[in-house]
């Protein structure tokens, strides 16, 4: 295999402006080959979130050039809808479908999508609620779940996809402190399993474990990127160190 | 675990606790209770008395075909028991499948409280009414033979639903549609059954065909306006504005005539061929926007992290509106769009205005024949205890659909 065939994320002079006319990324590169976890940090509003969903054409760009798994993101549709299929989100608020059950929400995409039986997808769902250690709450609603339960049944849902990469933004960030552990567990587990995975977080744990490399995102611009031994011992930028100084 | 027996008693108890701080919880507040409540009893007792005593129901009893379906020709007639018979055994199956299939997370009883008591009332209708409106041995037969059908394919159902083939479970949902279908070549003729013109249809049936043909035609409207008014098309947002703004603009009763005069250039020629299909056409339109208003308020309550879950799956737009967006907006909407309904069914009166034979058009024409002169009490009551039961029956069927419905957010 040569070298570029192993990216599954490259992302070149990526510009950005909302329609009210701010400038949110303002020429970002980014690779990611496979099998990488890559953590962005940042302050709030410097784009981190804006950036990773331009990866699934949650949001538009402007300028600049992404292509994921070797297809390149234009406003061609299928290219989008291929895009999506084989990458995986997971979001800050769940977002799990509340009127489907723990199974359901597994099962919905890959049988509306990938046209798979049902038979099939429930015995591999089930399956991946046993990885993530909720299998007895399979025919609950999400709402009667606790927030780390559900975070790990969204996890759960992107994977039932069979995704080549996986997208996190703070996954932790809405849980409470004592449901952190439980996500994150499962996405170290993820990573050793050889996942591609795109973390925003802030957890400085998780991020020196388990991170193959730590960038840090500054208005629009990446400041710094690092493997996370130099990242966080060692920052070369004086914003980077600003920056660890506030989360420490 | 099965509740122990003392809590209904408890929760009693706190009831009857509950009424006795609201009605007697200081002298000035016993004070207006007793003086309202005797006022209430006393109303009420007189109207009984007047209902058993003097009103003479004879208007009622000798008009009672009349009220039910209008000048429908008499050796016709068996094509709307037919369709009676046929609703009264799929209401009954899907009542009981309802049951034998609970909600995932539900171990569903079989025959809850409710059921049993609905299943009481029905028969004791059954073995009343019939006889109350003095109607022929053989017609009070015909209603509790029908009665015990609905019983029956609801027990059927509930028993043994659930070893019925899924196929057959899931054809319930596609089933409703055609018998609707079936039934209005049933009503209307066609497929080898003389024709049967709408001026002929009346009294209840006119109204009831007139408020579901509404209520069902509405709804996929209601959802495409809906959806266009959100839409980032500018054509088809701005259509979606301008009907709804007109429709609104406008009292029912001008729409109606206008419908009246119009319709017959605006919808292609079968459409709208006569008066009674106007008068549809118009109350569906009316009631399709108030139902993309209701339904647009549920869209925008759904939070928008909800579709982009969806489309970050992979699902297309209508894949994640269908599956994600709209049965979330639809719960949402649910009793705002039921009482549109029952409004709807209400309005349904002022086809009257328009010389329509409707309940009250029926009514009315009663009421003017020299014979019952002076009955008016008689026929606006039994009106108003009718159109209460519909509209009663809609306000419940909604609210099971919602519990049903009901994701049972945060257990926090
Ligand atoms: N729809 C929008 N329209 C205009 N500006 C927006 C919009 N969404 C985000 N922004 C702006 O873009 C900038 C980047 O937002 P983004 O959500 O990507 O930040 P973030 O790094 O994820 O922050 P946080 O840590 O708070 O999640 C912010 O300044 C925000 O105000
Ligand atoms: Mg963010």
């Amino acid at each position: 295999m040569t070298a570029t065939s192993q990216l599954m994320i490259e992302a070149r002079g990526v510009q950005k402006w909302y329609p009210n006319g701010f400038h949110a990324l303002r020429g970002v590169d980014l690779c990611v080959s496979k099998g990488e976890v890559v953590v962005i940090m940042g302050p709030s509003g410097s784009g981190k979130s804006t950036f990773i969903r331009t990866f699934n054409a949650l949001e538009e760009f402007q300028e600049g050039s992404i292509s994921v798994d070797g297809i390149a993101l234009s406003n061609d549709l299928r290219n989008i809808d291929a895009i999506r299929c084989d990458t995986g989100m997971v979001f800050q608020q769940f977002n799990l479908f509340p009127h489907l059950t723990v199974l359901e929400n597994l099962t919905l995409a890959p049988v509306v999508v990938r046209k798979r039986r049902r038979g099939d997808v429930e015995a591999q769902a089930m399956a991946l609620l046993e990885r993530v250690g909720i299998a007895e709450q399979a025919r609950k609603y999400p709402g009667q779940l606790s927030g780390g339960q559900q975070q790990r049944v969204a996890i759960a849902r992107s994977l039932c996809m069979e995704p080549r990469i996986l997208l996190f933004d703070e996954p932790t960030s809405a849980l409470d402190p004592e449901m952190v552990g439980e996500v994150l567990e499962v996405m170290r587990d993820l990573a050793a399993d050889g996942m591609t995975m795109v973390v925003v977080t802030h957890e400085m744990g998780f991020a020196r474990e388990v991170a193959h490399r730590v960038v840090l995102m500054s208005e629009g611009q990446i400041v710094e990127e690092a493997p996370p031994t130099v990242f966080f011992t060692n920052p070369r930028h004086e914003r980077s160190r600003q920056f660890l100084a506030q989360i420490l | 675990m099965r509740p122990a027996r003392a809590a209904p008693g408890s929760i009693q108890r706190s009831w009857a606790h509950a009424l006795r701080q609201e009605l007697f919880g200081s002298p000035a507040d016993s004070l207006i209770s007793v003086l309202l409540i005797s006022t209430i009893i006393a109303a009420a007792f007189s109207l009984v008395r007047w209902a058993l005593g003097q009103a003479q129901w004879a208007v009622i009893q000798a008009n009672t075909t009349l009220f039910a379906v209008g000048r429908y020709p008499v050796q016709q007639q068996w094509r709307l028991w037919l369709l009676l018979v046929l609703v009264a055994a799929l209401s009954g199956l899907s009542w009981g499948l309802l049951r034998a299939y609970p909600r995932a997370d539900r171990s569903g009883q079989l025959w809850p409280f409710n059921d049993r008591l609905a299943v009481g009332l029905l028969g004791f209708l059954a073995a009343w009414l019939p006889a109350a409106l003095a109607l022929g041995f053989p017609l009070q037969w015909r209603w509790c033979g029908i009665t015990a059908l609905l019983v029956a394919m609801r027990w059927l159902a509930g028993h043994w639903g659930r070893s019925w083939p899924p196929g057959l479970v899931k054809l319930i949902p596609v089933i409703w549609p055609l018998l609707y279908l079936f039934g209005m070549v049933l009503i209307a003729g066609g497929l080898g059954l003389p024709r049967v013109s709408p001026s002929e249809w009346g009294g209840l049936l006119l109204t009831l065909l007139m408020a579901s043909f509404a209520i069902l035609l509405s709804f996929p409207i209601g959802v495409v306006v809906a959806l266009g008014r959100r839409s980032q098309l500018p054509l088809l947002r701005w259509s979606s504005v301008l009907y709804i703004e007109f429709i609104r603009g406008a009292p029912l009763i001008t729409l109606l005539f206008l419908g009246q005069n119009i319709l017959g250039y605006m919808l292609p020629g079968g459409w709208a061929p006569d008066r009674v299909w106007r008068a549809a056409w118009v109350l569906t339109f009316f009631c399709g926007a108030y139902l993309a208003e209701a339904v647009r308020a549920g869209l925008s309550a759904v939070p928008p992290g909800q579709l982009e879950a969806a489309r970050s799956l992979g699902l297309t737009m209508p894949q994640a509106l269908q599956r994600v967006v709209l049965p979330q907006a639809l719960r949402i909407a649910l009793p705002a769009a039921v009482g549109q309904f029952i409004s709807l069914l209400q309005d349904t009166t002022l086809l009257s205005l328009i010389g329509l034979l409707d309940l009250l058009g029926t009514a009315r024409t009663v009421m003017a024949n020299p014979e019952f002169l002076g009955k008016n009490a008689e026929v606006y009551l039994t009106l108003a205890v009718l159109f209460w039961c519909c509209c009663a029956a809609l306000g419940l069927g909604s609210r099971a659909l919602e519990r049903r419905l009901d994701p049972t957010h945060s257990p926090a």
